[in-house]
């Protein structure tokens, strides 16, 4: 380790790269600790004796896509939350939704329409209710608003809908939403969220290598795909964007896991920046360049 | 320095669309105590021009050594938890060797810049600013070395001086800046926009008078003057497309002026872009994604670095 703490064998930010090339996602060098610590986890199951045999094992053995998936299962393991990504959030309500609602189209039909495909135990779609009620008596008065939350694991999709949450969950709730859109659990250790939250979200199984079910998910203007895109090989992960891009209506955005990014997997979104956050954006035919 | 010592406005000052009001600049020519330069800056500056591994450390050493305060200062941080030393270095010789050439050159430009105007006087935080002007030093940097178009030392320091007009405006017209950022603030909106709502004029019109001043070069100038107004640019245009470009990306990466900029940025279909694409094939290529994840990390440095020269000035 270095005295930032950080592994100094260089073989990691070559698995750095790997893993970026093939999934996306991005470890920065105040991370690699982390991917050393999953690298850790997978040598010892291999019975590797140095990062530089692990390496080789990703690149060149004959197994290296089960590996690779392995080691990104390691990678990506575990933590979920409420409120994750707050620069997306933040970004939700004080730019894309004050651009959407200005739409001329939008403005007839008055729907707003949001996807969080790969939703696991609901977190994501519970927080992006509890923000559409909060523009409810502002930007989006007199809306009806629509969130489609999807995963292929049908437990997830049970815990998801009950809406019921720990304070691990919990912990970046503020003690006003807590008050304002859960009620405790009868034991009193968790929090449900409340009818109204609930309303707002329709939890579906939806496995997004199922191209045919994947077509009727059109007229979305907003599509949250976080830490899911790793399981697909190259091939899959392209299709399931291209998916995502039709199901779009036009000038409406995808939004990635925080260190996710689609770099060479599709080139007809555009990369656009928000304070903190990046997302993809299906332009508008002629949309002015900014 | 006083305004006599101006030259003639450099060819882009004079032909763009944004002029300073004769007002302005007879109020600041009337300001006896215009910034003056730091003596350490320009030898600086030229002999870190060349690449870290052919800068000759006795220069460096013998430069430092010129001014006690940024000597003591480069001793104090080489000590910090930031370069991870068992024990402070007691020379100032050791403290060069163990920051190394690049770290020393952010030290040392930070805090002579930081000398020009006292932190009193700053309408804002003035560790804010360091921390923008040197992230946009650094990320032009890393920028023109993934591109190559451009001399990446040539890019570090006009992203280190871009934003120099914000110190004329604190200091001669500090209640009228202090507007226009209250309103950035409030609106979430460019400063520059909020100064020509407010003031009428922005800080590329009162960074230019103090470029001129200065006698900075040519490219400078127009960095200094332009940076928000790519169509004025004109012989070093894509010197500013680049600050053009990585001053948007600090700014919406946690190394602005410390408020919310609400706005989306579409990097690739903007015009400073398109002026580097037309000259650099690389940059068509460029992973933006990575490079802003990248850049994140930077910030984080860029963060500790400032913060540890600024505790350092308030102690």
């Amino acid at each position: 380790m270095d005295a930032k703490g950080q592994p100094t064998d260089p073989a990691f930010p070559q698995i750095r790269n790997v893993i970026y090339q093939v999934s996306g996602i991005y470890q920065a060098d105040s991370k690699l600790h982390l991917l050393a610590d999953a690298c850790g986890k997978r040598m010892s199951a291999l019975k590797c004796a140095s990062p530089r045999e692990y390496l080789e094992v990703l690149t060149t053995k004959v197994n290296r896509e089960s590996e690779l998936r392995a080691l990104l299962n390691e990678v990506t393991i575990g933590e979920t939350f409420l409120f994750r990504s707050m620069p997306q959030i933040t970004a939700l309500r004080t730019i894309i939704l004050p651009e959407l609602m200005k739409d001329p189209i939008k403005q007839l039909t008055k729907r707003l329409r949001i996807w969080s495909a790969g939703c696991s135990t609901g977190e994501e779609p519970h927080t992006l209710a509890i923000c559409c009620l909060e523009e409810r008596e502002k930007l989006l008065k007199g809306w009806n608003i629509e969130i489609i939350a999807t995963d292929l694991n049908d437990r997830s999709v049970e815990t998801a809908s009950a809406g019921i949450y720990g304070d691990y969950a919990m912990r970046f709730v503020s003690d006003l939403y807590k008050a304002k859109y859960f009620k405790p659990t009868p034991d009193g250790k968790r929090y449900e969220a409340r009818e109204e939250v609930k309303q707002l979200i329709q939890f579906k199984r939806l496995n997004l290598r199922e191209d045919a079910k994947l077509v009727f998910m059109k007229g979305m203007d907003l599509i949250y795909c976080c830490n899911v895109l790793i399981y697909f090989d190259s091939s899959s992960k392209s299709r399931v964007i291209q998916h995502y891009y039709n199901n779009l209506n036009s000038g409406g955005y995808l939004f990635l896991g925080i260190s996710e990014s689609l770099y060479q997997l599709n080139d007809q979104f555009r990369l656009v920046h928000f304070p903190g956050a990046f997302g993809y954006w299906k332009a508008p035919p002629g949309a002015a360049k900014t | 320095m006083s305004q006599s010592t101006a030259q003639p406005p450099s060819v882009a000052a004079h032909s763009g669309k944004h002029e300073l009001p004769e007002a302005a600049r007879q109020k600041i020519s009337n300001v006896k105590a215009i910034p003056a330069m730091p003596a350490i800056l320009m030898p600086l500056l030229d002999l870190l021009q060349k690449p870290a591994e052919q800068v000759p450390i006795d220069e460096v050493v013998r430069l430092v050594s010129c001014d006690k305060t940024i000597a003591a200062q480069c001793i104090r941080i080489a000590g910090s938890p930031l370069f991870g030393l068992s024990r402070a270095p007691e020379t100032i010789r050791s403290a060069v060797i163990s920051m190394g050439i690049t770290r020393i050159k952010d030290v040392v430009l930070t805090f002579s810049l930081g000398q020009i105007l006292p932190a009193e006087k700053f309408v804002i935080d003035p560790g804010v600013f360091w921390r923008h002007s040197l992230g946009c030093a650094l990320v032009c940097k890393k920028f023109c070395e993934i591109s190559g178009a451009l001399s990446p030392e040539r890019a570090y320091l006009a992203g280190l001086l871009h934003d120099l007009g914000i110190i004329v405006n604190c200091m001669v017209f500090p209640k009228e800046f202090a507007a226009a950022i209250e309103q950035a603030m409030r609106e979430c909106i460019p400063l520059d926009e909020a100064e020509r709502a407010t003031m009428g004029f922005s800080h590329c019109e009162t960074g230019r008078v103090l470029a001129e001043a200065w006698r900075l070069p040519d490219d400078m100038r127009e960095v200094i003057a332009c940076h928000h107004d790519l169509d004025m640019s004109a012989q070093s245009a894509p010197l500013v497309a680049v600050v053009h470009l990585c001053d948007l990306l600090c700014r919406i990466r946690d190394l602005g002026y410390g408020y919310y900029e609400s706005r989306r940025i579409d990097f690739m279909h903007n015009a400073a872009w398109s002026i580097l694409s037309a000259t650099d094939s690389k940059i068509r290529t460029m992973d933006l994604e990575r490079f802003t994840f990248d850049m994140d990390e930077a910030a984080a440095e860029v963060a500790i670095l400032v913060d540890s020269v600024f505790a350092g000035k308030r102690a």
